[in-house]
């Protein structure tokens, strides 16, 4: 009985944050001005404006400061239209996002991210097929081609990137001189940089896993590097094989570098670990490229310019293309619920363009999906050479923990910890993953 | 108009309407959507009978979630009710004198800070790098007792638990201080005079005195027990792998991460018939107790 309540409460609170929000009131639907064109919303005016409300994940100041800006701009320029603008934290987004999207009061754009996070919702019909506006006129050769094929599910084109990005190693130059290490170029280089900076008494690699899906990007890379093409059939919900013995592979060659992570990795957040790497306490850490503007922004000086990248080391005899690059953009998305379609269109293309991109790569340090934006000398030359890493790939690999179905992926993670701590072996963990893989393709 | 004697539900029929929406219907409503397979986003529903209640007795973590609850409710009344007691008693000894009321406020602080900031405050006293217990154990030369203390699933629970002891004793003690105080004097004048010591008036004369107040307590104990969330939400989330979860927080992982609204109020059913039982409890034995 309380138990129901609290969820009650925790409803009821979700649906007020946007009830409250959204007081304006609702333009009329006019008459229709041409008997060839369907019934048209008026016109929005200063007296009579459109709300629009718009979800994004980053409460904290700067980013959320970022999008507000933005927002107001919008607004200027286009009076009668006012953007609600809404912030949910990730993980609190992810549990949110559901309850927002069964009601009535959806946000018109709002936050994703691609692969079967998505997917879920595009089966349910709630996210706009926006095919036809990317179509008209070319509209989507404003993006770059290869950060639109995660928005585009069975041809058809759902979404825009928000923040383009990829996983790759950041490195403390100062401790790999003197542990006399080189950049490795292989996954055996790599596993005996581990051994040799150990040797030197310096923590190899900085890692927090407390919220297990830090793992996943380690087991995602080593996967596609290792299965690679089975591993489509083994994410998607309604196939989910995992026999392929790549997958045990994949987990044993991670367990030759577990000895090498600093101590509790299991209670330690991947911010801890990251404060950490950049207090220079570990040599090496595993990163998104988004995470770059929070080393210059706040690291301590002696890591600005004591610090290298380098991507995921190549895996000699694996069945996967090795210049993939994990890591796939996060987007918007337009509602399919929304009762102001061509304006919730209008502002998509407006805050995935290239007007908000260029702001946003100065402002914030991220670089969305617009094209013509990665320019040298127009955007900061760490966001620049990072930006090529993404470009330069082969292609992209979804991240495993929002490529899978949630209860398959919930499984993976779980186990993942257990098998740092030693207590599953690779097969055990692949087995039952594998159990939960059949079960969840029994629903489809 | 002349009130007929059955006119009295008109009186409470207010009462009545608002709790049968806000308590009643909701109980049975959670009920019925328990026997559906759905999630929040869409209205697409799958009738699948009991089946729910058959997959929670296949499932390990219900199992570890329940012995996790189980576990807190049993230390949780040895220490709050046991230890409560105690203190409570030595708080109205002449040991205390001046003290006692600042005694009294030392313990009963922690009970009024949130538990979001409680948790947090000690997220970071049970953090393995630069938390203070680690710190104070090598300190006085402990260093083998250092844990990684919400990491180890050997640990974890504990140290949640722990941490809710400290909370919580200090509110229970005052619960019982109340009852002692209205002990009349006279019970123990006359203990005295039969030339009772300290302890034997605590066994003899106080015990039997606020049976009443340990049973409410108890009970207030065991039912804080199921419905145990916060904590957990804000210090692990039910990690590592699964064995600090509860009820409380396998419900909120079924309903909001795995999409399967269905399962989670199988388990709110479950937790419900619990608290139900453990309240039924608690009014037939507050009954005997006045007979």
């Amino acid at each position: 009985m309380k138990r129901n309540s609290i969820l009650l409460l925790v409803v009821v609170m979700v649906l007020s944050l946007f009830l409250t929000a959204c007081g304006s009131a609702e333009p009329e639907a006019a008459q229709p001005s041409d008997s060839t064109e369907p019934a048209e919303v008026a016109e929005p005016t200063a007296e009579d404006p459109i709300t629009l409300k718009f979800l994004h994940r980053w409460p904290d100041e700067l980013y959320d400061g970022f999008f507000n800006d933005m927002a107001r701009e919008y607004e200027t320029a286009n009076p009668g239209i006012i953007i609600d603008v809404q912030a949910i934290a990730n993980d609190p987004f992810k549990e949110k996002i559901k309850v927002v999207l069964g009601t009535d009061e959806a946000p018109d754009v709002f936050f994703t991210w691609p692969g079967e996070f998505t997917n879920r919702f595009i089966r349910a019909g709630k996210v706009m097929d926006l095919t036809d506006v990317m179509m008209k006129d070319n509209y989507i050769d404003n993006y770059v081609a290869s950060q639109m094929e995660p928005f585009t599910v069975d041809g058809k084109i759902y979404g825009a990137p928000v923040r383009v990005d990829g996983k790759i190693f950041v490195y403390n130059k100062e401790m790999f001189a003197q542990a006399g290490v080189e950049i490795p170029e292989t996954w055996e280089e790599f596993v005996t940089v581990c051994e040799q900076l150990d040797a030197a008494g310096i923590v190899p690699i900085a890692f927090g896993n407390q919220a297990p899906w830090a793992v996943s990007h380690y087991i995602g890379t080593l996967n596609q590097k290792i299965v690679g093409e089975p591993i489509h059939a083994a994410y998607d919900p309604a196939v989910g094989d995992f026999s392929d013995p790549g997958f045990v592979t994949a987990l044993e060659e991670f367990e030759r570098i577990v000895p090498y992570f600093n101590k509790n990795t299991n209670a330690i957040k991947h911010s801890e670990a990251r404060e950490n790497w950049m207090a220079s306490k570990a040599a090496m850490m595993y990163i998104e490229i988004v995470e770059i503007p929070e080393i210059t922004r706040n690291g301590p000086a002696e890591i600005q310019d004591n610090y290298g990248v380098f991507e995921f080391p190549e895996y000699v005899g694996g069945n996967g293309d090795q210049t993939l690059l994990t890591g796939y953009p996060e987007g918007f998305v337009v509602s399919n619920t929304t009762k102001h379609p061509e304006e919730a269109i209008a502002f998509f293309k407006y805050i995935t363009g290239k007007e908000v991109g260029l702001k946003e790569a100065n402002a914030v340090g991220w670089l969305n999906g617009a094209k013509g934006i990665a320019k040298k000398g127009e955007i900061s030359d760490s966001l620049y050479e990072n930006t090529q890493i993404i470009y330069n790939a082969g292609g992209l690999v979804n991240w495993l923990d929002s490529g899978m179905h949630a209860k398959v992926t919930n499984e993976y993670l779980t186990d993942l910890q257990m098998l740092i701590d030693g207590l599953l072996t690779p097969q055990e963990v692949i087995d039952n993953v594998q159990e939960v893989a059949t079960e969840v393709t029994s629903e489809f | 108009m002349k009130f007929g004697k059955k006119n009295y539900w008109l009186y409470i029929l207010p009462a009545i309407l608002l709790i049968g929406t806000f308590v009643y219907v909701p109980i049975i409503q959670n009920f019925y959507f328990s026997l559906f397979k759905m999630n929040s986003y869409t209205d697409e529903k799958i009738f699948v009978g009991l089946s729910h209640y058959v997959r929670i007795f296949k499932d390990d973590v219900f199992y570890t979630s329940l012995k996790n609850n189980i576990t807190y409710a049993l230390i949780s009344v040895i220490c709050q009710v046991g230890l409560g007691t105690v203190l409570a008693i030595l708080i109205e000894s002449k040991l205390t004198g001046r003290l006692r009321n600042f005694y009294r406020n030392v313990l009963f602080m922690p009970s009024l800070i949130s538990v979001t900031a409680v948790g947090l405050l000690w997220y970071f006293i049970y953090n393995p790098n630069v938390g203070m217990l680690n710190a104070l154990l090598t300190k006085i030369g402990l260093e083998n007792l250092t844990h990684a203390w919400l990491a180890e699933p050997n640990v974890a629970i504990y140290s949640i638990i722990a941490m809710s002891q400290w909370q919580y004793t200090g509110y229970i003690m005052v619960l019982i201080l109340v009852a002692i105080q209205k002990i009349p004097q006279e019970l123990f004048e006359a203990a005295e005079i039969d030339g009772a010591n300290g302890i034997q008036k605590s066994l003899f004369v106080i015990i039997p005195n606020i049976k009443e107040m340990l049973l409410v307590t108890s009970v207030i104990t065991v039912i804080g027990a199921f419905k145990l969330f916060t904590e957990i939400y804000v210090m692990t989330m039910g990690g590592p792998y699964n064995t600090t979860q509860v009820l409380g927080t396998y419900l909120y992982q079924s309903a909001f991460m795995f999409d399967e609204m269905g399962y989670a109020s199988a388990i709110a059913v479950i937790i419900f018939t619990i608290t139900f039982t453990a309240s039924i409890i608690q009014i037939r034995m507050a009954k005997s107790g006045k007979g």
